[in-house]
């Protein structure tokens, strides 16, 4: 167990380390933020030098890299160059809202996705069936940013129930989390179908059915667990992409959260910013899916020789 | 997951080149109508798919207008059916330069399924041959493809795509590279997932036995059983990049704006949404229609070929 | 024009009335209404505003980011900041220079001057405004510090601020400035706190922001919102102001900020799109307020490359193009025509010159004297500029229609002005827009046609070198203005760009909003402001 755990934390500082060259120098391909900070001015070379050497770019690339990497280690993600702020204070200020945003999100994805995927597949072959997995494929076939843009136009231009936009009220998150939620609940309502039917066709649920206990009272006992499993998996593996997910729906409602924080740098060329963010929602997300990892290993242990890797 | 069971799809493809598909067989017995009552999912996403790639073939032919011809005069005229001055000649309206809606919708058919098609093409070819590889060769390079696989988890596309794209401009070819090259991580990880199951079967392994290549037992028994996936895989990419060319040019991203292309149709009428609805539900419609049908054929085909894939 | 069309809502209004009596009625006297004009009902009843009485929201798309006047440059700071800081100058909502923190001012000769302070100002934080902080003010802008920010450059003509007394300094100058009165009215020549700024350093302040202005800022959360409140101890007691609070909420989509306005979120949008005019103008609870800027929006050319190289292209793309209809019909009439980079604002306009008229016949003369039919063009265009995106479609077409052929390319905003136009990768043509805040053609000349500047890679001329140094050098504005004149002609003859239009700014205010001005320069003044 203690080999498997320092395997798997060997293998995330490895994704990290890869990550963090990937978005140190791509995103020093975008051009010289000395001349985004300059814009509106008419700069002598002397101003330009003295910026670039105070913003450390007159350094040699694999230095500025390796100071980076130094500060890295030490948690210190370095100062924005467009506020002045420490970025690290910056990303724990927008942290809090994408994080709940997300966690909204899914909770919303579960609460139609888990009705939708029992129905579907204890009434497997039917319309009903049929419904449910039409709804679930409509769900991931709305571009987010058109459906977003839809929800604000019906349910607080023209209903008035909720908030365009912002963040600060529970109101201010329905319509953000249900435009997420809509999204992953069609991908979250297929795995609980299929899972249930596995659950379903299994031999102790025909013996309980023998004994006779009442249809529902089963599938809520065996099928309802069984189903679980993949689901907290999906939410594991899928918590990445999610907190991504929520990149343009941050932008559509005004949510300030670290993508809308991340998109902005980028078009800004504020690189510490850009990576400082890209590097935690790096880390988050290889935390989140180890834990996945280690919590399945210790529920079933067959699967201990290495999870995803064989 | 899948180890202790049987191998997806194995019963029905052993033999096969690809050819003998059930669904085949299933229309020349039981004929067409119980086809349709038994697959209703199915046969409505060939038709929306069939509908998109008819459109993006004989565009030019349907298209009632020409999708690039500006006329100012006409800004914004209302669909033909809400059209209360009967002066329009646009079925489902103009767009804020006077050019046909339906039209450009019709033509942009064709930048979606570019996008679509030409990325997962790029994303399974590699994906395929990486993921055979990884898997049947294993060590080393195994390591690296699930390592390259956890990269691409945990660093968000989007972001990636702004980066680039910030780079090299936008434009229908950058998007389908890019989505290409970071995708093919998802067919790797299930090609080599079933090779790593396959190698163990006793075709196979008798197949080594009687001295065949490594190469010759991947093409010849490998391959054909990873197919099936590939393409279910393949058919549910396309759906997603559709939207992924959407986000992007919805961020400002995406291709030139005189291309008619369905995500810079929605994202460019995002403010005309009260004044001229037309403008952004019907691009919005055509997308979310093309890529149902092409997820509602991607799920038919796992239930038909391949059982085992999870989303 | 967009009344004819049916709105959407209307429709889906008919379709849902089913469905959704029942929550129609909970909303509003409105409910058992099932007509069309339902829909409008709804639509007015929400954009009602509760929950706030002295108070007033506006809705912007950018945030400040860094509130230290010295690190900024952009016009999103000074519509919040101008609230909060003040300079020596003041420049009113009319653009004329008024007495700021200083009374009074007098040019002792072309690179001395003069400020008489005034007395008894405080800043937010209880600290003195006195000469020490505009010496204090200015060495920080000049110094180290300064260096390491954009604003520093705009002020290099000032050698030395000297202390006279308590509230008297001489501005020494290395060289005459014609645009520095107007420059000490914001960024950079705003008066910041000496001891605040020592106690708790830059980092701090560019989040927690002291000045003197009418408003004090109490809250401030990144990319989400700004809280200013009265400054009740505000030294001009007739500006003191009106309302208890205002908030600017940082929404950067604007379907979303209009979804706001509509619901009575805001109380007051800015940058409405032209898309959305007809939303504004159909609602019977909000006004569209429109502005006239300094921005223009043209055309430039790579003069370096052919065939744009040849003067004859280059002219005919300017008769080719009907700015009347780029302004009529795809920004329903807000805009103005302009025959140079700047507009009526801008010293140095000239009146007497006519922008170029729409001729496709003696455009097509011209293409086919310089032997160019049928040449491709790359026109680069912002990606993410909506408005410039409809523009260059249409212009592309003006130009097909005299025989050229144009192919859009789309570049982010930044990676175009900062990285392909300076470097002559953008291709025959870009899309600039460029609105100098000074509001003195110089500003925009000189980067524009000057040799060798950074937005200049190709256009070099004798002629107007000459012109653009002598006007540099001269603080009489007579001699000024009249050699901008002579630039302006000269430029209309070498065609190095393609003027378009001046842009029109457009905001949207609910009608409890009282004694809204909208500003010429994004400097919103909200003293007067009242709501009902």
């Amino acid at each position: 167990m203690a080999k498997f755990i320092l395997r798997r934390l060997f293998h995330a500082v490895i994704v990290v380390f890869v990550i963090s060259l990937l978005i140190f120098f791509s995103i020093r391909l975008t051009g010289d933020p000395v001349a985004v900070m300059f814009a509106a001015g008419e700069p002598s070379q002397q101003a330009i030098d003295n910026l670039t050497a105070e913003l450390g770019l007159d350094q040699p690339i694999w230095v500025q890299y390796g100071i980076f990497l130094r500060d890295l280690i030490t948690f210190d993600l370095g100062t924005s160059f467009r506020t002045g702020q420490s970025v690290s204070s910056m990303v724990a200020a927008t942290i809090g809202p994408t994080t709940l945003l997300a966690a909204a999100g899914m909770a919303v994805a579960i609460l139609i996705a888990f009705p939708v995927g029992i129905v579907s597949a204890v009434k497997r072959g039917t319309v009903l069936d049929f419904g449910g997995r039409m709804f679930s494929l409509i769900g991931i076939s709305f571009p987010n940013f058109w459906l977003g843009i839809m929800l604000i136009l019906i349910f607080a231009v023209m209903l008035g129930w909720f908030p365009a936009s912002g963040y600060g009220t529970p109101q201010h998150f329905v319509l953000p989390a249900i435009t997420l939620g809509l999204i992953l609940s069609g991908i979250l309502s297929r795995l609980v179908r299929s899972s249930m039917l596995e659950v379903l066709n299994q031999q102790y649920i025909a013996t309980a059915h023998s004994k006779g206990l009442r249809s529902w009272v089963v599938i809520f006992r065996h099928g309802l667990r069984n189903a679980l499993i993949p689901t907290v998996t999906f939410m594991g593996v899928q918590f990445g992409g999610l907190l991504a997910g929520t990149v343009i729906i941050e932008q559509v409602f005004s949510w300030p959260g670290l993508g809308r924080m991340i998109i902005d740098a980028i078009n800004a060329r504020d690189y510490p910013v850009v990576q400082g963010g890209v590097i935690v929602l790096a880390l988050i997300t290889v935390a989140v899916n180890l834990l996945v990892d280690l919590s399945y290993s210790i529920l079933n242990p067959r699967i201990k020789a290495g999870g995803s890797d064989s | 997951m899948s180890l202790q069971q049987t191998v997806p799809g194995t019963e029905d493809l052993k033999d096969s080149t690809g050819t003998e598909v059930p669904a085949r067989q299933r229309l020349r017995a039981g004929g067409f109508w119980r086809f349709i009552r038994k697959n209703p999912s199915g046969v409505l996403g060939m038709i929306l798919v069939g509908t998109v790639v008819i459109c993006a073939v004989f565009a030019p032919w349907i298209a009632p207008y020409n999708p690039t011809e500006a006329s100012l005069g006409e800004r914004l005229a209302d669909p033909i059916f809400a059209d209360e001055t009967g002066e329009s000649r646009y079925l489902l309206g103009g767009d804020p330069l006077g050019r046909d809606l339906l039209s450009r919708i019709i033509y942009g058919a064709r930048i979606s399924l570019q996008v679509g098609i030409f990325g997962v093409l790029i994303a399974a070819v590699l994906g395929t041959i990486l993921g055979l590889i990884a898997g049947y060769v294993g060590k080393w390079f195994d390591d690296f493809i699930m390592r390259a696989a956890d990269v691409q988890l945990a660093f968000p596309f989007i972001l990636f795509a702004i980066i680039i794209m910030s780079v090299l401009g936008g434009g229908i070819w950058v998007i389908v590279v890019l989505l290409g090259i970071t995708y093919w991580v998802g067919f790797a990880r299930i090609v080599r997932g079933q090779v790593v199951a396959l190698k163990q079967l006793e075709y196979v392994e008798a197949a080594k036995a009687s001295g065949s290549t490594g190469l010759r037992i991947v093409l010849r028994h490998i391959f054909p059983n990873v197919f099936s996936s590939v393409l279910v895989l393949a058919t549910l990419f396309t759906a997603e990049f559709i939207l992924l060319e959407a986000s992007l040019t919805f961020l400002g991203l995406g291709v030139d704006p005189t291309i008619p292309s369905w995500g810079g149709m929605l994202s460019d009428s995002r403010n005309y949404i009260d004044s001229a609805w037309w403008t952004a539900v019907f691009p919005g419609v055509a997308i979310m229609l093309t890529v149902l049908g092409f997820n509602l054929l991607g799920d038919w085909l796992r239930d038909r070929l391949d059982p085992n894939i999870k989303a | 024009m967009s009344e004819k069309h049916t709105p959407l809502w209307r429709l889906l209004a008919l379709g849902m009335a089913g469905t959704l009596a029942l929550s129609a009625c909970g909303n509003g006297d409105d409910g058992g209404n099932g007509s069309a004009d339902g829909g409008e009902d709804i639509d007015e009843a929400e954009a009602e505003v509760d929950g706030r009485d002295n108070d007033l929201v506006i809705g912007v798309p950018l945030d400040v980011q860094d509130w230290d006047p010295i690190a900024t440059f952009a016009l999103a700071w000074s519509t919040q900041a101008t609230s909060v800081f003040e300079g020596l100058v003041h420049r009113d909502l009319d653009l004329e220079l008024q007495p700021g923190l200083a009374e009074d001012w007098e040019y002792h000769d072309d690179t001395t001057l003069e400020f008489q302070l005034r007395e008894g100002v405080e800043f937010h934080n209880g600290e003195p405004f006195n000469a020490d902080a505009v010496a204090y003010t200015f060495d920080r802008l000049l110094g180290e510090e300064g260096a390491q920010g954009p604003q520093q450059e705009n002020y290099t003509a000032i050698e030395e601020v000297e202390v006279v007394d308590d509230y008297t300094v001489i501005f020494h100058l290395n060289t005459p400035d014609p645009v520095l009165l107007t420059n000490l009215s914001g960024y950079g020549g705003v008066i910041v706190p000496p001891e605040y700024m020592e106690e708790h350093g830059p980092e701090h302040f560019s989040e927690n922001p002291v000045g003197t202005g009418p408003f004090e800022v109490t809250e401030y959360s990144r990319d989400n919102q700004t809280v200013l409140e009265r400054n009740e101890n505000y030294w001009d007691e007739d500006r003191i102001p009106e309302l208890d609070t205002v908030t600017f909420r940082i929404i950067p989509e604007a379907s979303t900020r209009l979804a706001e306005l509509q619901t009575g979120g805001i109380d007051v949008m800015k940058e409405v799109e032209i898309s959305q005019i007809g939303t504004v103008e159909d609602h019977d609870l909000l006004e569209l307020d429109e502005v006239e800027t300094p921005t223009v929006r043209a055309l430039r050319f790579d003069v370096d490359r052919e065939p744009v190289d040849d003067p004859r292209v280059r002219e005919a793309i300017n008769y080719a193009i009907d700015r009347n209809a780029l302004i009529d019909d795809l920004r329903d009439g807000y805009g103005v025509p302009v025959a140079s980079f700047q507009s009526e604002l801008s010293f140095g306009f000239n009146p007497d010159l006519e922008p170029y008229p729409y001729d496709p016949d003696r455009a097509r003369e011209l293409i086919e004297e310089a032997g160019v039919e049928g040449e491709e063009l790359d026109l680069y265009v912002p990606g993410d500029d909506g408005n410039a995106q409809e523009a260059v479609q249409a212009i592309a077409y003006f130009l097909e229609d005299v025989g050229l052929s144009v192919n859009i390319e789309s570049a982010e905003q930044n990676t175009l002005n900062t990285e392909l136009v300076p470097a002559g990768d953008a291709g025959h043509i870009h899309w600039f827009g460029w609105g100098g805040w000074t509001l003195d053609f110089h500003n925009t000349a000189w980067l524009l046609y000057s040799e060798g500047e950074f937005y200049n890679p190709s256009f070099a001329d004798d002629q107007v070198q000459e012109l653009l140094d002598a006007q540099r050098e001269s603080v009489s504005e007579e001699e000024r203005e009249e050699i901008f004149h002579e630039l302006t002609e000269v430029l209309q003859e070498l065609n190095p760009d393609a003027p378009l239009y001046a842009d029109v700014y457009l905001y949207a205010i609910n009608e409890r909003v009282q004694n809204w001005q909208s500003p010429h320069d994004d400097r919103l003044q909200l003293e007067d402001v009242t709501v009902d």
